[in-house]
C-alpha cells in the first residue's frame, strides 16, 4: 500500500513537472484569443489600438514572472491607457487555468 | 480563294443592297447577343465560391482559414464569400480586376503558390496588395454591405463607438483596423504602420 502511494505520488509529480515542457497549443490559444475579443485591439505582429503580441513578448522577454504578470493583466480587469484615455482591459473569456496558461504562453512565444 | 469570293459576289448581286444590309445587321445582332451573353455568364461563373476554390492554393490556405469566421457562418446565415470582398461590384472596376486576375492564372499554371511554404512566402505581399487596394477605395467592398451611416451606435459597445468616431475623424477606412479577420494575419507591418495617419481618399 505504502509502495503504491509512493509510486502514485512520484508519477503525479513527474506528470506535473512534465507539463511546462508540453508544447503550446497555438490553435487553442488563437481560438480563445478570438473568443475573448483580444483580436479587436491586438494583432500578432501588426499594430492596433493595443500593442502587438510580438511587442508584448519582447517586453516580458527574460523576466521570470512574465507569465504571472501577463496572466494578471488578462484576468483582473486592470485599468489601461488607450491613446491617452483610460479604459478597463477586458478579461479573457475563460475560467480554466490551463486554457488561460496556454494562451499566455502562446502570446509570450510570439 | 479569289474564285470563291467571285462566286459569292455574283450570288449576292442577285439581292438588293437593302436586303443584304438587313440580313447582315440581323446576323451581327445575333452574334453580338451571343458574345454578350457569354461574357455575362463568364463573369458570373468566375464570381462564385466554387470557382474560387477550384484552385488548390485558395482552397487549402485562405479558404480553409476563412471557414468558421463571421463572414462564413453566423446567426442569420447571410454570407460574404470570396468575390464579395475581393471583386468590385461596379462593372468598370470589376472588368479591371478580372483582367488583372488573368495574370494570376499564369501564376497558377506555373505553380507560384502550389505548396504551403510557397504560399506563406508570398502571404505578406498578397495581403499588403489587398490592403493598399482597400485603402485606395475607402474599403469599397466592405462598404457594399456595411455602411457607416447604417451602423446603429446604441447597439455597439462603448469602446466600438469611441473607436469608430475617432476613425471617422481621422479619415481612416475599415481595413486599417479590421484586417486579418477572414484570413491569417501575415507576419509584418500592418495597415496602421503602412498608412499611418494618411486619410482615406
Amino acid at each position: 500500500m505504502m509502495m503504491r502511494s509512493i509510486v502514485l505520488v512520484t508519477s503525479t509529480a513527474a506528470a506535473c513537472l512534465a507539463l511546462p515542457a508540453q508544447a503550446v497549443d497555438a490553435d487553442a490559444a488563437q481560438a480563445l484569443a478570438k473568443k475573448s475579443n483580444c483580436m479587436k485591439c491586438h494583432a500578432v505582429s501588426a499594430k492596433k489600438e493595443g500593442p502587438s503580441f510580438k511587442e508584448t513578448a519582447a517586453k516580458y522577454k527574460g523576466q521570470a514572472d512574465a507569465e504571472q504578470k501577463l496572466t494578471a493583466h488578462i484576468t483582473t480587469s486592470p485599468k489601461i491607457k488607450v491613446e491617452g484615455k483610460e479604459e478597463t482591459h477586458q478579461d479573457v473569456k475563460s475560467k480554466d487555468s490551463a486554457e488561460i496558461r496556454n494562451l499566455v504562453q502562446w502570446i509570450l512565444a510570439q | 480563294m479569289s474564285k470563291l469570293l467571285d462566286r459569292l459576289r455574283v450570288r449576292l448581286a442577285r439581292y438588293s443592297a437593302l436586303k443584304l444590309a438587313v440580313v447582315a445587321s440581323l446576323l451581327g445582332l445575333f452574334v453580338g447577343a451571343f458574345v454578350f451573353a457569354g461574357t455575362v455568364a463568364g463573369l458570373a461563373w468566375t464570381n462564385t465560391e466554387p470557382f474560387c476554390i477550384s484552385c488548390h492554393s485558395m482552397k487549402d490556405n485562405v479558404y480553409a482559414e476563412y471557414k468558421g469566421t463571421i463572414h462564413d457562418s453566423n446567426r442569420s446565415g447571410v454570407r460574404a464569400t470570396c468575390p464579395d470582398c475581393h471583386v468590385p461590384r461596379e462593372l468598370g472596376p470589376k472588368l479591371v480586376r478580372k483582367f488583372e486576375a488573368s495574370f494570376e492564372l499564369w501564376g497558377a499554371m506555373t505553380g507560384k503558390l502550389d505548396t504551403k511554404e510557397k504560399f506563406e512566402k508570398h502571404r505578406y505581399e498578397m495581403a499588403k496588395n489587398e490592403w493598399i487596394s482597400m485603402k485606395s477605395t475607402d474599403s469599397r467592398e466592405c462598404r457594399n454591405c456595411h455602411s457607416r451611416e447604417g451602423m446603429s451606435k446604441e447597439l455597439q459597445s462603448e469602446k466600438a463607438q469611441a473607436r469608430h468616431a475617432k476613425a471617422t475623424e481621422e479619415g481612416k477606412t475599415c481595413i486599417e483596423c479590421h484586417f486579418g479577420i477572414a484570413h491569417k494575419e501575415p507576419d509584418g507591418p500592418g495597415p496602421q504602420e503602412l498608412f499611418g495617419k494618411q486619410a482615406a481618399p
